[in-house]
C-alpha cells in the first residue's frame, strides 16, 4: 500500500497547493487528530488562518485559560484524591478533555495513558492516578527520556506493576518485563527472558512513603546485573537508559504515535519511519516528533485521511464539542465504559488495542444509542446535554437542505455520497407528513425533525472514521 | 515490527465475506434444523482466564513434598484440596467444578503448553488464540474452524472494556459481540411509529455497502449491517429467561446465562466465547486467585447444571485456558511471575471423566518453569475433529495427535 510513499516527501512540511488545497476537509482532519473535536467557529477560523498558524496555536495552547481551568478544577481533584473516587476521576479528566484550552496536550496525555496503561482497578488510589495523569500531561509534548525515567518512580506505576513488592533476593519481574516489552523496546526486540530477570533486580528497593516514591537501599539488590549485553551494579534508572539506547526504541514509540496521529491502515515500515525516528533518537524530543508529524505532507495526504476508526472518547466528545454542548461527564464516563474506553481503567497494561477492535456489534449499537442520548430530549442522564435545534437557529439555518448541509459540514465536512444526502433530505421531507403528538407546537415539530436528522447523521458509517 | 501485528489483525477484519452470520440470516424454520436428532449440534464454550492462571494452585500435586517448598506462603493446605485421585486435587474454590466429577462430566488435562513458551501476556495469548507461532497472527483457531462450518452460530459474550478476541477472527462473517439482549438494539427518539420506521430505513440504508472496495468504510458498513440484522433476530427472542438452576451474581455467570438463553432459543448457536480477567497475580495472590477460581467454578457449574436440566448435557463442552501458567516458586511479593505449562479444565457430558496427562515435574524445570507434556493444539485437534466435526489439520496447519479427552 505504501510502496508509493517516499519517506523524504512524507515528512516535509505540507504546503497548500492547487492539488492539495487547504480546505474544510483538511481542517476537520487536523482537529479530529490533534484535539477532541471542533465546533463550527473553530473550523471557520482555521480555514482562514491556514495550516501553519493553526498548528502553532494547537502546539502553544492557551496557557492563561488553562491556568484558570486548573485552578477551578483543583478543589475537585483534591476531593477525588481524599475520597479515593475513581469514578469521579474519570469524569474529571473527561471534563478537561472537553474544555481544556490546550486540547493537543490533553489528547497526547491520553496517548501516554494508553502507552503506560495503568488501571485504577488495581492501583485503587485515585490520587495516585491523578498524579500519574499530571506526570504524563507535564511531559505530553516534552521529553520521552524524562517521562520514562519519572514513570519508573511514579506511585501509581509502582503499585500497578508491583515494583513496591520487589525486594532484594526476591525480585518481582512485572515492571522490568513491561518496561521492555511495552514501554520502550517493543516485544521480542533484542531482549531475553534472562534480561528481564536481571533487570528486575535493578528495580528492587522502591517503596511508597507518605504517598511518594521512596528508595529503600536496604531492599535494593547491589550485585552486578547483566542486561542486554551491559554489565554493572545497575539501578532502575540505568536500566531505563539501557532501554533508551536500543536501536528499536525510537522506532517503537514513533510507530505508536504514527498510528495515533496519522493512520491505522498505512503499513508503518522502518524505512518510512527512519527520518523521524532517527531524529527522535538524538534527544527523545517527543514534542518535536509530534510537531513534525502534524505538519507533514503525509499527515495531510489521502493516505492519512479517514484511515482510523474513531476511538470512543473521540466519538463522544466530538459530538458534544461540535454541538457546543455542556454535559455531565459522570454519566459520559459510564457510557464510555460501555463503548470500550474506560479512562483510568484500561483493560490491561497493553492499553486499548484500538483500530477496528473498537467496533463490534455491541459497541456499535452503544455508539448509535449514545449519539441519540446526546442529541435527543428523552434521556436525562447527561443533564443539559446539547441542543442541535438551538444550534441551527444560532447559525441561521432554516430550510431542510440548509439544516442537513450544516450538520454534514460540521460533522463530516461533506464526506458522504449524494445518495446519503438525499436520503437525509428525504427523511426531513417525509417527517413533515407523519403524525406528530397533538400537543406539540409547530416549533416542537421543527426541533424534533432537526434533532432526529442530526442523530441520523451521527449514525452514518462515515462518522465512525477518524 | 512496530504495530504491524495489530495492523494485520485489523486488515483481516477488513476482508470479510458475507456480512450477516448465516445462522442469524436464516429463517427460524431453517435454524431449527440444527436441533433435530442426527444433526451436528454440539456446543463449545471457551472460557478464557486472562492474565496467566496459576496452574500449580489450580490442579495441585498435594502428595509431592516439593509443592510446599515452592509455595511457602501460597500453598493450599492438603485437607482443603478437592481430591481428584491419590496424587492431585483441585483448589478449594473449584468445589463446584470438582463435584461434576460425580456426574462423570469433568476432565483435567495436565501440563498443557507449547515449545519455546513465550512469557509475554500478549504474544502468548495470541499464540493460544491463533493456535500458531507464526510471527504475524491475524486469524483465530475458531475463526478458521467456522470457515468449515459456516452455519454454526458463534457469539462473543462481551464484558465491558473488552474487544472481540483474535480467536474468533477470520470467520466467514464477523462473530457478533453481545453484552445483553436488551442492549443489543437500536434506540430511537421518534414522534410516531411511522417516524421510527423512516429513521430506521435511513440508518439501515446507510449501512449497506455500495462499494466492492475493501477499506475502513466498507468494514464499518459490514459491521453495521451485520449488527442491525442480528439485532432484529435477537429481539424476537423473549427477554425473560428462566434458568433451571441458579446462577451466581457475577459478570462471568451473567455471560454464561446469556449463552444458555441463546442455546435455548434454538438459533443454531454452537460456539460461545467468554473471558475473565485478573489472573496476573504477581503479588498477594492467595485471596485474589481464590476469588477468581470461585467465579469460574460457580459460573461453569451453574451453566452445566442449567443445560443438563434441559437435556443438553451431552451437547456441551466447556474448556478453560490461559495464556500461560505461573512460575512454580513464588516470588517475594506473595505472588508468582509468568510461567509456562498449566492445566486445562474440560466440562461436559461427553468428556472423559478424570485426568489426562501427567502433572509436570516440580523439580525438572525449563528456565525455572514447568515443562509441558501436552501441546495445546493436541487438545484443539481433539475438539475440532471429535466435537465440531472440522478437519483439524486445515485449521491447525499440521496434523496433531488428538488427546483422548472424550469418553470412549
Amino acid at each position: 500500500m505504501n510502496a508509493t510513499i517516499d519517506p523524504r516527501w512524507a515528512w516535509l512540511p505540507y504546503k497548500p497547493s492547487p492539488d492539495a488545497p487547504w480546505d474544510l476537509r483538511k481542517v476537520g482532519h487536523l482537529f479530529r487528530r490533534a484535539t477532541f473535536g471542533a465546533d463550527y467557529q473553530d473550523l471557520q477560523i482555521a480555514l482562514e488562518v491556514g495550516p501553519e498558524k493553526t498548528i502553532d496555536r494547537l502546539l502553544e495552547g492557551d496557557a492563561g485559560g488553562q491556568q484558570k481551568l486548573d485552578a477551578e478544577m483543583k478543589p475537585l481533584a483534591d476531593s477525588i484524591a481524599r475520597g479515593n473516587n475513581g469514578a469521579q476521576a474519570r469524569a474529571w479528566w473527561l471534563y478537561r478533555m472537553l474544555y481544556s484550552p490546550q486540547p493537543l496536550r490533553e489528547k497526547l496525555t491520553l496517548f501516554w495513558h494508553n502507552h503506560f496503561a495503568t488501571s485504577n482497578a488495581k492501583v485503587n488510589n485515585a490520587g495516585f492516578m491523578l498524579g500519574q495523569y499530571a506526570l504524563m500531561r507535564r511531559h505530553a509534548l516534552g521529553n520521552f527520556r524524562e517521562l520514562l525515567q519519572e514513570m519508573s518512580q511514579d506511585p501509581a506505576m509502582l503499585v500497578w506493576l508491583d515494583t513496591t513488592q520487589s525486594k532484594k533476593g526476591k525480585p518481582n519481574e512485572n515492571y522490568a518485563r513491561e518496561l521492555m516489552e511495552l514501554f520502550s523496546l517493543g516485544r521480542d526486540h533484542h531482549y531475553t527472558e534472562k534480561d528481564i530477570r536481571e533487570a528486575a533486580r535493578a528495580f528492587t528497593g522502591w517503596e511508597i512513603k507518605d504517598g511518594h516514591a521512596f528508595f529503600n537501599a536496604k531492599e535494593h539488590d547491589e550485585t552486578d546485573k547483566t542486561v542486554i549485553g551491559k554489565k554493572g551494579n545497575f539501578a532502575g534508572a540505568d536500566i531505563v537508559n539501557i532501554c533508551l539506547a536500543q536501536k528499536n526504541t525510537p522506532y517503537f514509540i514513533a510507530g505508536k504515535l504514527f498510528r495515533f496521529l496519522i493512520s491505522e491502515t498505512v503499513s508503518v515500515t522502518p524505512e518510512l519511519l527512519e527520518p523521524v525516528a532517527e531524529q527522535f533518537r538524538k534527544d527523545y524530543d517527543f514534542g518535536g516528533l509530534v510537531q513534525t508529524m502534524l505538519r507533514s505532507n503525509l499527515f495531510f495526504s489521502p493516505e492519512a485521511y479517514r484511515t482510523r476508526i474513531k476511538p470512543p472518547v473521540d466519538f463522544a466528545l466530538g459530538i458534544v464539542r461540535a454541538l457546543e454542548g455542556r454535559i455531565g461527564t459522570i454519566a459520559l464516563a459510564q457510557a464510555l465504559e460501555d463503548l470500550g474506553q474506560n479512562v483510568f481503567f484500561p483493560p490491561s497494561v497493553k492499553g486499548w488495542d484500538g483500530g477496528q477492535t473498537w467496533l463490534n456489534g455491541q459497541t456499535l449499537l452503544f455508539r448509535q444509542n449514545l449519539a441519540l442520548a446526546l442529541t435527543s430530549t428523552e434521556d436525562g442522564r447527561f443533564g443539559r446535554r446539547t441542543d442541535p435545534a438551538a444550534l441551527v437557529k444560532k447559525y441561521g439555518k432554516t430550510n431542510d437542505g440548509e439544516v442537513v448541509d450544516f450538520f454534514l459540514k460540521l460533522f463530516l465536512q461533506g464526506d458522504v455520497s449524494t445518495d446519503t444526502r438525499s436520503r437525509l433530505v428525504q427523511y426531513m421531507d417525509e417527517s413533515r407528513r407523519v403524525s406528530m403528538p397533538v400537543f406539540w407546537a409547530e416549533e416542537d415539530v421543527t426541533n424534533h425533525r432537526t434533532r432526529a436528522v442530526c442523530h441520523l447523521i451521527l449514525t452514518l458509517p462515515e462518522f465512525q472514521l477518524d | 515490527m512496530f504495530n504491524r501485528r495489530d495492523f494485520l489483525k485489523s486488515s483481516s477484519l477488513v476482508a470479510l465475506g458475507s456480512s450477516v452470520p448465516l445462522f442469524l440470516s436464516r429463517t427460524a424454520a431453517l435454524a431449527a434444523e440444527a436441533g433435530k436428532p442426527g444433526a451436528k449440534d454440539t456446543i463449545l464454550v471457551v472460557v478464557q482466564l486472562t492474565g496467566g492462571n496459576d496452574g500449580l494452585n489450580t490442579v495441585i500435586p498435594f502428595k509431592d513434598p516439593e509443592y510446599a517448598k515452592l509455595r511457602p506462603t501460597l500453598k493450599i493446605p492438603t485437607p482443603q484440596i478437592k481430591k481428584i485421585n491419590d496424587d492431585i486435587g483441585l483448589h478449594p474454590s473449584l468445589d463446584g467444578v470438582a463435584s461434576l466429577l460425580e456426574d462423570q462430566a469433568l476432565c483435567v488435562v495436565q501440563g498443557v503448553g507449547y515449545p519455546n513458551p513465550n512469557q509475554s501476556h500478549f504474544r502468548s495469548m495470541d499464540i493460544w488464540q491463533a493456535a500458531s507461532m507464526a510471527e504475524e497472527l491475524n486469524e483465530g483457531w475458531i475463526g478458521r474452524a467456522l470457515k468449515q462450518v459456516p452455519a454454526a452460530g458463534a457469539f462473543h459474550m462481551a464484558g465491558s472494556n473488552e474487544s472481540a478476541p483474535l480467536a474468533l477472527t477470520g470467520a466467514p462473517a464477523r462473530v457478533p459481540s453481545i453484552a445483553s439482549i436488551e442492549d443489543f438494539q437500536l434506540h430511537f427518539a421518534a414522534a410516531s411509529g411511522a417516524d421510527k420506521k423512516q429513521q430506521r430505513a435511513v440508518i439501515e440504508g446507510a449501512a449497506k455497502s455500495d462499494t466492492s472496495k475493501p477499506g475502513l468504510l466498507d468494514f464499518v458498513q459490514r459491521t453495521a449491517s451485520n449488527t442491525y440484522a442480528s439485532s432484529q433476530r435477537l429481539q424476537e427472542l423473549g427477554k425473560n429467561y428462566q434458568p433451571k438452576s441458579p446462577y451466581p451474581q457475577t459478570p462471568l455467570a451473567n455471560r454464561l446465562k446469556l449463552a444458555a438463553q441463546l442455546i435455548d432459543a434454538g438459533l443454531g448457536a454452537r460456539i460461545f466465547y467468554v473471558s475473565i480477567d485478573g489472573f496476573d497475580t504477581h503479588a498477594n495472590q492467595l485471596s485474589a486467585h481464590a476469588n477468581l477460581l470461585s467465579q469460574v467454578s460457580g459460573a461453569m457449574t451453574a451453566f452445566y447444571k442449567d443445560l443438563a436440566a434441559r437435556g443438553h448435557k451431552d451437547r456441551i463442552l466447556m474448556l478453560t485456558f490461559s495464556e500461560f501458567g505461573r512460575r512454580p516458586y513464588e516470588n517475594g511479593s506473595k505472588g508468582t511471575d509468568h510461567g509456562a505449562a498449566a492445566p486445562m479444565l474440560l466440562v461436559g457430558g461427553k468428556v472423559k471423566a478424570g485426568v489426562v496427562g501427567k502433572h509436570p515435574s516440580l523439580t525438572d524445570h525449563q528456565q525455572g518453569n514447568l515443562k509441558f507434556s501436552i501441546d495445546f493444539r493436541e487438545v484443539y485437534a481433539a475438539i475440532l475433529d471429535g466435537w465440531l466435526g472440522v478437519n483439524s489439520k486445515d485449521v491447525l496447519g499440521a496434523a496433531y495427535k488428538a488427546q483422548p479427552i472424550f469418553k470412549a
